[in-house]
């Protein structure tokens, strides 16, 4: 059997000093739950595994300079549990809710979630659609991604092998805004999306008018995507389902559905076509029944 | 049968005796059994569906340092096995499925043992292989089998093992229909998800005795089979004992011997070494055997008052590369095919056809859900031709007690029509029909099963011997196997209820089959059945001996003694008693004393099927009905479970905590067949092979069963009781689809009932194209 070495860093500096030592035969492990699937199923191509259970200091969820800084040790199980994710991010609460079990969520993280880099990766939607950005941290310094430009294909990102994925950052829109989130699975529990869509949708104050939209969606291309085109549509018009209807036409467009054993693509795009209508509807339910604070 | 007095102990719900046992990880499952030196076996499967086999090279295998033994097909002699004796535990000369076992390995761990797996290669050159079974029935198909188990030669892939059921003439019934539908269903591979993987121990002592430490739902067939395996082998004549450990789920996927039991033992006998084998979860899926998938066309008529005239039904059943018990299923879709409703004339045809796909067995309902689909599907087509409601179709030709249906089973009780009222009241039946709501339907799905027993087998006993010490506990040795249905807890309320004695008392002692008496194996709902009347009888005999003792003791006649609670006591004076304990003790410790034992052999009083496929299969049936009300998102075709109510007749409750147990969880499995669940094969190979991918319904799915017990105390069964292991799960199907179709009028006929073919459905209605 294979064996491997297991390294747990007490501190930031040590991880990535790790990281830098070991180079490619290193590989970051947080709550587990991809990497050691991956173990079982197609043997680890890493010698050692660089545990970063103990960055607690890394796992926190807080407010500042119109922001919400989510920690890349973060469980879903945290933010399933947050009321400021709750209130500021609700497309992320939707999705936390609905991702494996409550046994897996108190030990998955949001980093693992986004680095594994899965199309399916269900925070990743909901975490476009806020305009999130991504903070990587190597010996050399730190870099901001906007997250639409983290992904690179299936399982591939643009983070280089010394870099940590240390902090999400999401913006606060000043005016009323809201999001929701759509899982389509064939269980309630304990799988993965046939696709997926998130819907952030930001109101002038009449609360019609679309100041703003982005629109995400899961497995409906190589890697997690927004669709701009669709967005762009939404801009300016008063929002009515009429007009959803053609923007979920619309956004189903710039998707790439494929068939595969979990789903055909003439199914994944009908439900993007209904999902994006009736998650914006949602959205604006939302945000009319309470703006957000 | 059951006395006016006030029953102590059956009918409560008394929790599952070997439940804290489970819960706290005490229980030892095959997993956990090790024995000194013992070897680890695994199973180099094909890679190839259907291929010649050129050679195998297990050098590099044989030279891995830890490995005890390679064997191939070729180190081996030709011991057919399996139900039909097609198959080999190591294959030679040719490979027709994926899974088809090439080599074994033994070796000192579990890793080395898979390590040395993937070092053997073998050189295949490949055959045309067929994977549809109406295919495979062709002129010019490729051959799976080219000579049956005798040697002869097979001309086709139509297996030599024909069901035909005539009753009546359903000719002139068709002729005599006002009102006749006809249409097709299908029915796929589901798998038993038993939670504790497959796995045995094969033991050899010296003088060639094998001990075989199993899971098996079938100890005593399973004795029969090892034991014409080591002849085989060279070992004609030595004893086979089997032991079995607590078994983590059968669903009848422990019906058969299995190919990696034979391997064990092959293993254990080359290393003289005793060999455990473990399935992995992935195996579990790639090499277990699923429920036989069905191909069925049914036709069904009713007169001008929408009373039944004639069922004529015709079914292909994929048997995969090999034979297991399960194409032995079509014996058990007579059962609705014949007798679900009062119908006069029935013409059942099936046949069983060899595929290069995965050999596959029987799952909880032996057939009867995959019958039972077509059956409640076409019910609810004809009452709708027929411009009757589907509540009132079924109620118009409803089984009656006392009735002797066409293929000669004789109804005792039937509870048949309180089930479906039942039903049809919980669920709000006729408010709906007045005011239905939008995309909101309605479905039923009725039932019948064997509840007595069924005598698929020479025999359908079960034996039985119960002791008594001197401390008045009393020790029930039982033929019968517990998988997780509550057995052992049956038998001891029966047992303490009849003898007069506690609960507590009791320890059930069984799996071994060198001590406990024959039991044809826990199957056909009948464990609490069997067993029950074996208890009823042996206990009476124990509880007789003790009276007789005490009699002298007490100076009171014998019959004028009962035994209650632990106490002797005069019926006449219940103030003149003596505690048992003291009765056994003044009894054993006396010159020439006697300690008491007391055995039965329960026969149950059914009969096996004729030449005709008639005759009185079981001592009883079982009778059910689910009713369900689903939301359907036309948009998404998705399909909630708002309501599902499942009406039982089973007698008698028993224990009405493990009996909801049983309901629950086949409502789970039931919609899960009905749902999602589907074992994807393509051109035979599984794509699905493990819990992502195979939907079982998981915890945040469950339904909100609303079980009704129906009680219509049965004189066959032990205090009224009828079996009800399997009927949960076989009216679920055809309940959902009729659901669905009430709701918005898509008829899915191919299971499982997935959004897409509903949303597919919903499109053609409206007239569009995908
Ligand atoms: C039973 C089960 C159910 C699941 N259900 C879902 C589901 O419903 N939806 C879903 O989206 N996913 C699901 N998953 C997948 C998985 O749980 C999630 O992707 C989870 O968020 C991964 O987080 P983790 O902390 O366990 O990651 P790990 O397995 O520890 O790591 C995943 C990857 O990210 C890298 N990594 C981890 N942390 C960092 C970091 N801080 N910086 C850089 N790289 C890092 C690792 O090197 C690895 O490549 C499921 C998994 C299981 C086993």
């Amino acid at each position: 059997m294979k064996t491997f070495q297991y390294l747990r860093p007490a501190s930031l500096a040590e991880a990535l000093d790790l990281l830098a030592r070991h180079g490619p035969a290193a590989r970051l492990v947080a709550g587990g739950t991809d990497v050691m699937v991956d173990f079982k199923k197609n043997g680890l191509e890493a010698d050692i595994l660089v545990s970063l259970r103990r960055l607690t200091d890394l796992r926190y969820i807080r407010e500042g300079n119109g922001q919400v800084h989510i920690g890349g040790l973060t469980t879903l199980r945290d933010l399933e549990r947050s009321s400021l994710v709750a209130r500021r991010i609700p497309g992320l609460a939707d999705a936390a809710r609905v991702m494996a079990s409550v046994q897996i969520r108190n030990v998955a993280t949001v980093a693992g979630n986004i680095c594994n880099a899965a199309p399916s990766a269900d925070t990743a939607p909901p975490l476009l659609a806020a305009g999130t950005q991504v903070r990587l941290v190597s010996p050399a310094g730190s870099r901001d991604i906007p997250l639409d430009q983290f992904f690179t294909g299936p399982r591939k990102t643009i983070r280089r092998p010394d870099e940590i994925l240390t902090e999400f950052v999401v913006p606060i829109p000043s005016g009323p805004y809201s999001q929701a989130f759509w899982k389509h699975a064939r269980r309630k529990a304990m799988d993965l999306a046939m696709v997926s869509v998130a819907v952030h949708l930001e109101l002038e104050d009449d609360l019609v008018t679309c100041r703003q939209a982005r629109i995400a969606h899961g497995v409906a291309a190589p890697t997690p995507i927004r669709t701009p085109e669709a967005e762009e549509r939404l801009k300016g018009k008063k929002i009515t389902p009429e007009l959803l209807e053609g923007i979920g036409e619309a956004s189903c467009e710039e998707t790439l559905c494929r068939d595969s054993i979990r789903g055909q693509a003439w199914y994944r795009e009908e439900i993007i076509r209904v999902m994006v209508r009736r998650m914006a509807l949602r959205a604006l339910e939302r945000c009319r029944m309470g703006r957000p604070a | 049968m059951t006395r006016d007095r006030e029953l102590r102990y059956v009918g409560r719900p008394i929790p599952k005796m070997d439940a804290a046992q489970k819960v706290a990880g005490r229980a030892q499952y095959i997993q956990d059994l090790k024995k000194p030196g013992m070897l680890h076996g695994a199973i180099k499967y094909s890679d190839q569906v259907h291929a010649r086999i050129l050679s195998i090279d297990a050098s590099r295998a044989r030279k891995l340092p830890g490995v005890k033994a390679v064997l191939t097909g070729d180190d081996i002699p030709l011991i057919p096995i399996g139900f039909m004796k097609d198959n080999l535990a190591l294959k030679k000369g040719k490979v027709r499925q994926y899974r088809d076992e090439v080599a074994a390995v033994a070796a000192i761990n579990s890793e080395i043992a898979r390590e040395a797996v993937d070092l053997i290669q073998v050189e295949y050159e490949p055959l045309p292989a067929v994977f549809d079974p109406e295919e495979a029935l062709l002129p010019g198909a490729p051959l799976i089998h080219e000579t049956d188990a005798k040697g002869g030669p097979n001309k086709s892939n139509r297996l030599k093992l024909p069901w035909n059921l005539v009753c009546g003439d359903v000719d002139a019934g068709r002729a005599a229909s006002t009102h006749v539908v006809e249409d097709r269903f299908s029915t796929t591979w589901v798998a038993h998800c038993c939670l504790g993987a497959s796995g045995c121990l094969a033991e050899f002592d010296l003088s060639g005795n094998l001990t075989m430490h199993s899971i098996t739902q079938i100890p005593y067939l399973a004795q029969n089979d090892f034991g014409a395996f080591l002849a085989g082998l060279g070992l004609e004549g030595k004893n086979v004992r089997i032991l079995s450990t607590t078994i983590g789920g059968g669903f009848g996927s422990k019906l058969d011997t299995h190919v990696y039991e034979f391997i064990a033992i092959l293993l254990a006998h080359k290393t003289n070494k005793p060999v455990r084998m473990i399935f992995s979860r992935e195996e579990e899926f790639l090499a277990q055997a699923p429920r036989q998938p069905t191909r069925i066309r049914i036709a069904q008529g009713c007169d001008q008052y929408g009373r039944l005239t004639f069922r004529d039904v015709d079914m292909i059943l994929d048997n995969g590369a090999y034979t297991s018990w399960g194409a032995t299923t079509p014996s058990v879709m007579m059962v609705p095919i014949s007798s679900l409703y009062r119908v006069p004339n029935v013409r059942y045809k099936a046949t069983c056809v060899y595929t290069n796909n995965l050999y596959s067995q029987a799952m909880r309902g032996y057939g009867n859900p995959q019958a039972t689909f077509a059956i409640e599907s076409i019910t609810d087509q004809l009452a709708e031709a027929a411009g009757i409601d589907p509540l009132e179709f079924r109620l118009l030709n409803v089984n009656q007690p006392g009735e002797i249906t066409p293929q000669r089973f004789r109804v005792t009780t039937c509870g048949l029509r309180e089930c479906i009222e039942g039903v049809a009241d919980k669920l709000g039946w006729a408010e709906h029909r007045k005011n239905p709501k939008k995309a909101r339907g309605f479905g039923l799905g009725s039932l019948i099963h064997v509840g007595g027993g069924a005598r698929v087998y020479k025999s359908d006993g079960h034996g039985m011997i119960m002791r008594v010490d001197d401390f008045g506990k009393v020790t029930v040795i039982t033929g019968g196997v517990e998988i997780g249905q509550g057995l052992e807890t049956i038998i001891a309320q029966v047992t303490a209820e009849c003898v007069g004695v506690l609960p507590e008392d009791i320890t059930v002692v069984k799996g071994d089959t060198s001590i406990c008496p024959w039991d044809v194996g826990t199957h056909a709902s009948r464990a609490a059945f069997v067993s029950g009347n074996a208890a009823l009888a042996a206990g009476a005999k124990l509880k007789r001996k003790i009276l007789e003792l005490a009699g002298p003791m007490m100076r009171v006649d014998p019959k004028d003694l009962d035994l209650r609670d632990r106490m002797v006591f005069s019926t006449y004076d219940p103030e003149e008693a003596m505690p048992l304990d003291k009765v056994l003790r003044k009894a054993h410790f006396t010159a020439q004393g006697t300690v008491l034992t007391a055995e039965h052999f329960y026969d149950p009083p059914n009969e096996m099927l004729d030449k005709e496929f008639k005759g009185n299969l079981s001592c009883s049936y079982a009778y059910g009905a689910t009713g369900v009300e689903v939301e359907v998102d036309e948009e998404t075709g998705q399909v909630e479970i708002l309501k599902y109510i499942a009406a039982h007749d089973v007698g008698r409750a028993l224990n009405p905590l493990l009996l909801k147990g049983q309901v629950y969880g086949a409502a789970l499995m039931g919609t899960g067949m009905a749902l999602t669940e589907q074992l994807v094969l393509k051109d035979g190979k599984v794509q699905n092979d493990n819990f992502l991918d195979y939907k079982i319904l998981t915890a945040l799915d469950a339904l909100p069963v609303e079980p009704i017990l129906v009680e219509p105390v049965d004189e066959a069964g032990p205090y009224g009781a009828k079996g009800v292991g399997e009927p949960g799960c076989v009216p679920v199907a055809p309940a959902i689809a009729n659901a669905i179709y009430d709701a918005v009028g898509v008829r899915i006929r191919d299971l499982p009932i997935t959004p897409e073919k509903i949303l597919a459905g919903l499109k053609k209605k409206r007239g569009g194209t995908l």
